[in-house]
């Protein structure tokens, strides 16, 4: 009876990795927020939607974020995702381009306030499957 | 959706929430049975069609249900998934079969066991291919900023907040579904344990086990099946939530509002002749601002109505007579149908300790389903229910 040859495959690297489409970091300059405007309604969204949800246009513009917005609300969280350490702060960020922003406040717990002004900046967010760091936008005080 | 004929609720079960050594299917089995024989239906061969909503519990939910109460067959079993909106909506797709003619009799279910399963100490999420849950989002946050906002614009306070979970436990306090029922003060409320900023843990439902069925039925039907007390289904709404990324008022709800709206307009009935109300009250802050979303009352006025007491008994509608998911805890897939058994038990006087006086007439309730990024909640499923006799 011929031998069978187990070959043991190469575990797939956890792809879940979010900057290309979302966020820039250009050597020596602030990071910012990649916005796209659909070509064919003029749409702005962020994060990128495609086909656009207004017009089914599939054509895009790039448009960098402004970096400042106001914090229209947050929470301390304290008891929060599987595998993240808490207490971790969450806020929704609305940007002059009328586009609002889910994401974690960099600072302290209780120190945060609706309506102040909130600045982009980069941070760790979470492992990935593999047990890497991923690196994505977050807000602080500006 | 518009109802073809006319359609009625023969029967109803529940079991009690809480956390269970029975698995979800048992405990399906358990409120489907009951509500089986409380329709007095007897043989498997009558039920023309059954829905099952569950949202954790994995494949063919509800055909594992069915098969020891011999349904399957030729009879079709469908499986329904829209997180905390399942339950509800398995009963909305029973009521569509009959109301076009499709059955004479059909069956909604929801049925979840987390405890059996789910890991403690962390919050429900949506799946990780969102981007806000892959930035730190789950459902206690999501609200919990709503509360946030809530406060920094009324100048409501956490005391004010607390007030839901008096009220509504109160309400569960003599109801032996209800496992959180009972006498609390609001230091107690608001000295429990912070989850989510302003939220602390007896403003947020438990996580438990549980089970509701509903069975509907035409009007020959439900003469054929000798019903004392049949329920009128007046209306039955499912819908999806709005996406967009734009800035929006999160004191308010969307998808409630257009639902409610919807429901409104389909029963013919409005806000204030509903005298009952079992609403998604998975933390407090919500039923504060479903009031309003729901025309209970007038926008900003959502406090106002809970301190003058127009929600509990003697007011304009009491809110949450069970007790609400403050009171039951929320098995996700189970707790829309939970509801509906809940209203038609109160309707036919049947609440021994909690019965609402005098007995009401016209029911509603409101389940909200999940929630993803540029959406306050994926889904929403409403009913509306009246007294028929
Ligand atoms: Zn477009």
């Amino acid at each position: 009876m011929a031998e069978k040859k187990k070959v043991k495959k190469e575990k797939e690297p956890d792809i879940t990795f979010y900057h290309p489409d979302l966020l820039a970091v250009p050597e020596n300059e602030p990071p910012y927020l990649k916005g796209y405007k659909c070509k064919k309604c003029g749409q702005l969204d962020f994060p990128k939607v495609a086909p656009c949800p207004n017009c089914w246009g599939e054509e895009f513009e790039m448009v960098p974020l402004s970096r400042k917005g106001i914090l229209y609300s947050f929470s301390d969280l304290y008891i929060g995702q599987p595998g993240l350490e808490t207490p971790y702060i969450c806020g929704y960020i609305d940007l002059p381009e009328n586009v609002r922003i889910f994401a974690m406040l960099k600072g302290e717990v209780n120190t945060f306030k609706c309506d102040e002004e909130v600045e982009l900046t980069t941070g760790q967010i979470r492992m990935n499957a593999d047990g890497l760091p991923i690196t994505s936008y977050m807000f602080q005080k500006a | 959706m518009k109802l073809q004929r006319d359609v009625y609720i023969a029967g109803v079960g529940e079991t009690v929430f809480g956390k269970h050594k029975m698995d979800y299917d048992e405990l399906g089995r358990n409120a489907a049975f009951q509500a089986i024989k409380t329709s007095n239906i007897d043989s498997p061969g009558m039920i023309g069609s059954a829905y099952v909503g569950n949202a954790h519990n994995g494949i063919v939910t509800g055909q594992t249900i069915f098969k020891d109460l011999g349904v399957c067959g030729a009879t079709p079993i469908i499986n329904v998934e829209s997180a905390c909106s399942a339950g509800a909506m398995a009963v909305h797709l029973a009521i569509k079969d009959v109301a076009y003619g499709l059955t004479e009799l059909s069956m909604g279910v929801g049925a979840e066991n987390h405890t059996l399963r789910r890991k403690s100490g962390t919050a429900f999420m949506p799946a990780m291919n969102d981007i806000e849950t892959v930035h730190g989002g789950v459902m206690t946050g999501k609200y919990a900023m709503r509360a946030t906002r809530y406060m920094y614009e009324t100048g409501a306070t956490i005391e004010d907040l607390a007030l839901i979970t008096q009220k509504s436990r109160r309400h569960g306090k003599n109801n032996p579904h209800a496992p959180f029922g009972g006498d609390y003060t609001i230091e107690e409320i608001i000295d429990s344990r912070m989850i989510a900023y302003p939220l602390t843990l007896h403003q947020c439902c438990g996580i438990v086990d549980g089970a509701g069925a509903v069975v509907v039925c035409s009007k020959e039907m439900m003469k054929k099946l000798g019903i004392e007390k049949p329920v009128k289904v007046r209306g039955s709404v499912v819908t999806s939530g709005p996406y967009h990324n734009r800035p929006r008022d999160i004191t308010g709800d969307d998808i409630t509002e257009m639902t409610s709206e919807m429901l409104y307009e389909e029963s013919g009935i409005g806000p204030k002749d509903v005298d009952i109300l079992e609403l998604h009250d998975a933390f407090t802050i919500a039923e504060l601002l479903y009031y309003e979303c729901m025309q209970l009352c007038g926008k900003g006025e959502g406090l106002k109505f809970l301190r003058d007491g127009q929600a509990t008994y003697g007011g304009q509608c009491v809110v949450s007579p069970r007790g609400g998911m403050l009171s039951y805890g929320h098995p996700i897939g189970a707790s829309g149908a939970a509801q509906i058994a809940a209203n038609v038990k109160q309707l036919r006087g049947e609440c021994n300790g909690y019965q609402v006086e005098p007995i009401p007439k016209v029911a509603m309730s409101h389940v909200t389903g999940g929630g993803l990024s540029g959406t306050e909640h994926a889904a929403c499923t409403m009913h509306m229910i009246t007294a028929d006799w």
